[in-house]
C-alpha cells in the first residue's frame, strides 16, 4: 500500500479528522466507513471532519460512501463536515451527477475544525 | 486520425479499477490535458471500469493516444465478455441501473467525455469506447 492509498485518522480534542488519500481504491474507500464509525464509537468524539483536500477524483462509488458515512455518523449522534474539495473535483463530480446528500461542506480543514469545535462549546454551554 | 501510442490494462479485481485510473492519468499528463480535463477523464475511467468489473466480472481497457492534424487526444475502449446490454437506450437513461448502482455510470461518463459509443450483444459482451480531445 503506497502513500496514495492510506487513510489518516486522528483525533483533535473531540473531533475526528479523517484525511482521504489522492486516489483511493475501492477497499480503501470501504475502510473509510468502517474505520470512521469504529473510531467514532471507541473514542470520545462528537464530530467528524472529512478532509478531501488531497482527493483527485470523486466517482459515484466514493461519493455514495461519503454520503452514507455522514448519514451513519448522524445516526450515531455526530455531525460531519466535509472540507477542502478541489475545484477540478467539484466540477467533475457535478458533471457526473453525484451529490454528497445534505452534508455540510467548507473550503478548508481549519474552518471545519473551527466549526466542529464551536458546536461542542455551544453544546457544553447548553448543558 | 492516427494512433501515437497504445496499451491495455486488465480489469479483474476492484483494485484494477484504480490501476486503470493511474494508467490513464499518466497518459493524460503525457498528452498535456489540464487538471480539470484529467479529472473528467479519470472519473469516466472509474465509472466505466467499475461497470466492467461489476456487470461482466472483468474485462480489459485498451488505451490509445490519438493525433488528428494538430489536435491531440485519447481513446479508451472497455471490452468485456459479460451478459451484454439488452436495451442500450435504457442503459443510457439517467438513473437507470440493474446492478444496484446509482445508474450514472454510462450517462455520467458521456457527459465527462467528448464522445461515447456502446456496442453490445446479449450473451456475448459489451464494448464502450470514449474519446476526449485536448482543448487548444
Amino acid at each position: 500500500m503506497n502513500v496514495n492509498e492510506t487513510i489518516s485518522v486522528i483525533q483533535i480534542r473531540n473531533v475526528l479528522l479523517v484525511t482521504m488519500p489522492a486516489d483511493p481504491d475501492d477497499s480503501t474507500i470501504a475502510a473509510l466507513q468502517e474505520r470512521t464509525l469504529e473510531a467514532m464509537n471507541n473514542r470520545d468524539v462528537q464530530g467528524l471532519v472529512l478532509d478531501l483536500s488531497k482527493v483527485e477524483i470523486l466517482d459515484s462509488y466514493f461519493a455514495r460512501t461519503v454520503a452514507e458515512t455522514a448519514q451513519m455518523v448522524g445516526l450515531m449522534g455526530g455531525t460531519t463536515i466535509i472540507a477542502g474539495m478541489r475545484p477540478a473535483v467539484a466540477i467533475t463530480a457535478t458533471e457526473l451527477g453525484v451529490t454528497l446528500g445534505r452534508t455540510r461542506t467548507v473550503m478548508t480543514v481549519e474552518r471545519a475544525l473551527e466549526l466542529a469545535g464551536q458546536r461542542q462549546v455551544n453544546g457544553k454551554q447548553q448543558r | 486520425m492516427t494512433i501515437q501510442d497504445q496499451g491495455e490494462v486488465r480489469i479483474e479485481t476492484e483494485a484494477d479499477i484504480a490501476v486503470a485510473r493511474r494508467a490513464v492519468r499518466d497518459l493524460a499528463a503525457k498528452i498535456g490535458f489540464g487538471i480539470t480535463e484529467t479529472a473528467r477523464i479519470v472519473t469516466a475511467v472509474s465509472e466505466l471500469g467499475r461497470n466492467v468489473h461489476k456487470y461482466a466480472g472483468g474485462g480489459v481497457m485498451q488505451w490509445h493516444a490519438l493525433k488528428n492534424g494538430g489536435n491531440a487526444g485519447l481513446e479508451l475502449r472497455f471490452e468485456d465478455q459479460g451478459p451484454g446490454i439488452a436495451d442500450i437506450n435504457e442503459a443510457m437513461r439517467e438513473g437507470y441501473s440493474t446492478g444496484g448502482g446509482l445508474g450514472m455510470g454510462l450517462p455520467g461518463a458521456k457527459r465527462l467525455m467528448d464522445h461515447l459509443d456502446i456496442q453490445s450483444t446479449v450473451g456475448k459482451g459489451t464494448t464502450v469506447t470514449v474519446r476526449k480531445w485536448r482543448r487548444q
